[in-house]
């Protein structure tokens, strides 16, 4: 069985498409930290933006309120390595598969109020963050790497 | 707290000056950025991380005016100006694929309208 599986292979593709079959598995072990990074980036802006719903409850207009609001630098912080990360984990895989794991910062963020910020959340609200990851996914399919979609949006 | 309307304007406008920020960057990554003194003159890179930066900073006093769970879901627009823009700026194409999804954020975006009414 194994062998006329090989015999069959042999046959249908030639030395150059055997090559490409490995230079595409070399690429889908790339996509996995890519995929990893993404995720954990996507868990530090969705923070970044409690952090942030917490600094503004006490920010006044001066800039010294502004620069020692630890909340706010958290968050800054939070956003800005979430920021960077996403930049090279792009490196590593297609836009496609990376946007599905960006949308899903829509629920963590929508979890993440109703616990700490004491929000809630009704039919409507959870209806239209399942239509805008629908609506980033297909954005994702439509996009190709190296447009400027791939370089990332957070 | 109902969201206010200036705080949802306000998210909305932060999304589309934010969005020139990747249109820029994209630009920025087409020349050598291996070397320091490549990086600090490349307008594009600077201009492209400032913009994103002024997205940001006009966000964070939107969520004075009203929910996260609101004004964040609305921060998705990003992606239909990010989509508009490359076409006017870069000179991609849109696709059936696209216009979709841009339908559909608007949509979901409009459905959190409602939800927070």
């Amino acid at each position: 069985m194994h062998f006329t599986i090989k015999v069959q292979y042999k046959n249908k593709f030639n030395k150059k498409d055997i090559k490409t079959i490995e230079k595409n598995k070399i690429k889908m072990t790339t996509k996995l930290w890519a995929m990893g990074l993404v995720l954990f980036c996507t868990l530090l802006t969705s923070t970044a933006q409690i952090f942030y719903k917490f600094g503004v409850a006490t920010l006044e207009l001066n800039i010294l309120s502004i620069i020692t609001n630890i909340y706010l630098i958290t968050g800054l912080l939070l956003y800005g390595i979430g920021g960077i990360l996403i930049i090279i984990s792009f490196r590593g895989g297609e836009v496609s598969v990376l946007y599905p794991i960006i949308a899903t910062s829509y629920i963590w963020v929508s979890f993440l109020s109703i616990y700490f910020l004491d929000e809630s959340m009704n039919f409507f609200k959870w209806l239209g963050v399942f239509v805008i990851m629908a609506g980033i996914v297909f954005i994702g399919y439509g996009s190709k790497k190296g447009t400027a979609e791939g370089v990332g949006v957070i | 707290m109902a969201t206010e309307l200036w705080a949802i304007a306000l998210v909305s406008s932060a999304t589309l000056i934010g969005a020139f920020g990747p249109i820029l960057l994209k630009k920025a990554s087409e020349k050598k950025l291996s070397k320091i003194k490549s990086l600090i003159t490349n307008y594009h890179l600077i201009g492209g991380v400032f913009l994103y930066a002024i997205g940001t900073i006009l966000f964070i006093p939107a969520l004075k005016g009203g929910d996260l769970s609101v004004l964040y879901p609305f921060v998705s627009l990003t992606y239909v100006w990010v989509s508009f823009l490359s076409v006017k700026f870069l000179g991609e194409k849109m696709n059936v694929m696209k216009w979709w999804g841009i339908g559909m954020i608007i949509l979901g975006v409009s459905f959190i309208g409602i939800g927070s009414s």
